[in-house]
């Protein structure tokens, strides 16, 4: 797209304010913001707004931030990552299983697939990235174990490696391994979107309800980047 | 007026924890969408900021509650007035975007919009499309069908998406050519809103569009049920598996003596 220039005219013109839009506005227009009269001077920030001569700085000044630019850039707005496609927990026999992305049930659970993959959110980061990448397996699906029977059974300090798409490899370690009920899961802290880089294995433990046909807890391991 | 008493009856009745919505430190930016026209801002007579250029954005955030007195937007270096905004008192709390557009028929103006941060379900992005161009009323297609139709400026239409990839085409409504914008790809992501604003002029040649994203409006995963059946114990394995289910139990049990101490 080029852009042309504007003809001066226009501005010469302009004498235009928000109270001008806010009569126009329709509901899903710009709110009306108030536009107050010179008279009711209330300003409720401790900056003096008044008796400043023309030509100098606004106090205002220091309290803007420049944040960049708004313009459409494709590459910077798409821009996705490696995604992870393989999973390799040396410490409870998980050998380079695969890794397939995952979203949410209708009923708003997390989507997980069958007893021979592992489920990452696709929704979160992706292991490595900013926030909170979960990757998450059965821990026994119809009568069989499943990748992450023995999820319990890893340890703080262990390593592993997740594979991507990209073909490139990323080691992480366990800092941390919890257990909570299905309703007790610190969805935010799992679930983050920011925050540093952080990489979340879940699995179900606890009591099997044979009625609910359902366990009662979720095992958490959390780990981090690591060399 | 109403949003906001609902807003502190929802406050005194809830025994658990306030949304953050609610909470939320104020948030108001100011984007630059008249394209080849750099301007000075000033407000009570001094710069505010200066050589403010097209597509740029300036978080005011800092001065949430402040009245901007006499709010003058000039041409860059020039005492040329562009947009005289009289006394702009800026709200205390809420998302805003003010946005310095042209009307439809070109004239400099500051809008102001609000925007939405309610809470996006899982597996959705939000999308809003602004029309703040000197154009007339537009349709907007996502991948070739009406998504938004008969938009003017200066209205936004707003909807949640599926998390995914769209082509966007502006086209003049009740069209599906001259495509007037884009082709353009947008990203819907997961607790995202993207706003889009159609900016420029229609006759000037300069329609383009400009973009910002309000993140952290997303909702996690309401459960992760990984488990059907019971771990494998089957016979042939009876005394393997027994001592599995043991060990498993007595993990449980460590675990369950752990986090209640």
């Amino acid at each position: 797209m080029r852009y042309f220039f504007l003809s001066l005219v226009v501005f010469l013109s302009a004498c235009s304010s928000l109270s001008g839009v806010s009569s126009s506005s329709t509901t899903s227009g710009p709110s009306p913001i108030a536009t107050v009269s010179s008279s009711s001077s209330t300003t409720t920030t401790e900056v003096p707004s008044t008796a400043i001569e023309s030509g100098t700085t606004s106090p205002f000044a220091d309290l803007v931030t420049p944040l960049g630019s708004a313009r459409y850039d494709p590459e910077t707005l798409l821009a996705t990552g490696p995604v992870p496609v393989g999973l390799h927990l040396e410490t409870i026999g998980v050998d380079n299983a695969p890794v397939v992305p995952v979203g949410v049930l209708d009923n708003g659970e997390m989507e997980i697939p069958g007893a021979t993959e592992v489920g990452w959110y696709r929704f979160g980061p992706s292991p490595g990235e900013q926030g909170s990448a979960v990757l998450a397996a059965h821990i026994a699906y119809n009568g069989r174990n499943g990748l992450f029977r023995k999820l319990d059974q890893m340890q703080p300090g262990d390593s592993f490696e997740v594979s991507y798409d990209d073909g490139t490899t990323h080691r992480f370690a366990v800092t941390e391994i919890a257990q909570y009920g299905k309703t007790e899961l610190p969805f935010d802290r799992i679930f983050a979107k920011d925050g540093e880089a952080a990489l979340v294995l879940i699995t179900c433990g606890g009591t099997f309800n044979e009625s609910l046909r359902s366990y009662d807890d979720n095992i958490v391991v959390y780990a981090v980047p690591s060399a | 007026m109403k949003k906001l008493s609902l807003a502190l009856m929802a406050l005194a009745i809830m025994t658990v924890s306030v949304p953050a919505v609610a909470q939320e430190a104020p948030r108001i930016h100011l984007i630059h969408g008249i394209p080849d026209t750099a301007v000075d801002v000033e407000a009570g007579g001094a710069n505010v900021f200066e050589n403010f250029q097209f597509g740029e954005t300036q978080d005011l955030s800092s001065l949430a509650g402040a009245t901007l007195e006499g709010l003058t937007v000039k041409l860059a270096g020039t005492d040329t007035v562009a947009i005289d905004a009289g006394d702009v008192a800026l709200p205390a709390t809420g998302n805003y975007t003010i946005i310095a557009h042209l009307t439809a028929d070109g004239t400099p103006t500051l809008a102001v919009f609000e925007n939405d941060t309610s809470t996006i379900a899982a597996g959705e992005g939000r999308l809003t499309v602004r029309h703040t161009a000197a154009a007339p009323a537009v349709d907007v297609l996502a991948n070739g069908d009406v998504a938004f139709s008969n938009l003017a400026n200066p209205d936004g239409v707003s909807a949640d998406l599926a998390v995914g990839t769209i082509s966007a085409t502006v086209v003049p409504t009740g069209t599906t050519e001259p495509v007037v914008i884009g082709p353009a790809d947008l990203p819907i992501a997961d607790g995202a809103s993207l706003i889009v604003y159609a900016v420029g002029s229609l006759e000037a040649e300069s329609l383009t569009v400009l973009t910002e994203s309000i993140t952290g409006l997303g909702t996690a995963p309401a459960a992760v049920n990984t488990g059907n059946s019971p771990v494998e114990s089957a016979a042939p394995w009876a005394v393997v598996a027994g001592l599995a289910v043991a060990a498993v139990a007595g993990f449980a049990v460590r675990r369950r003596h752990a986090m209640e101490s």
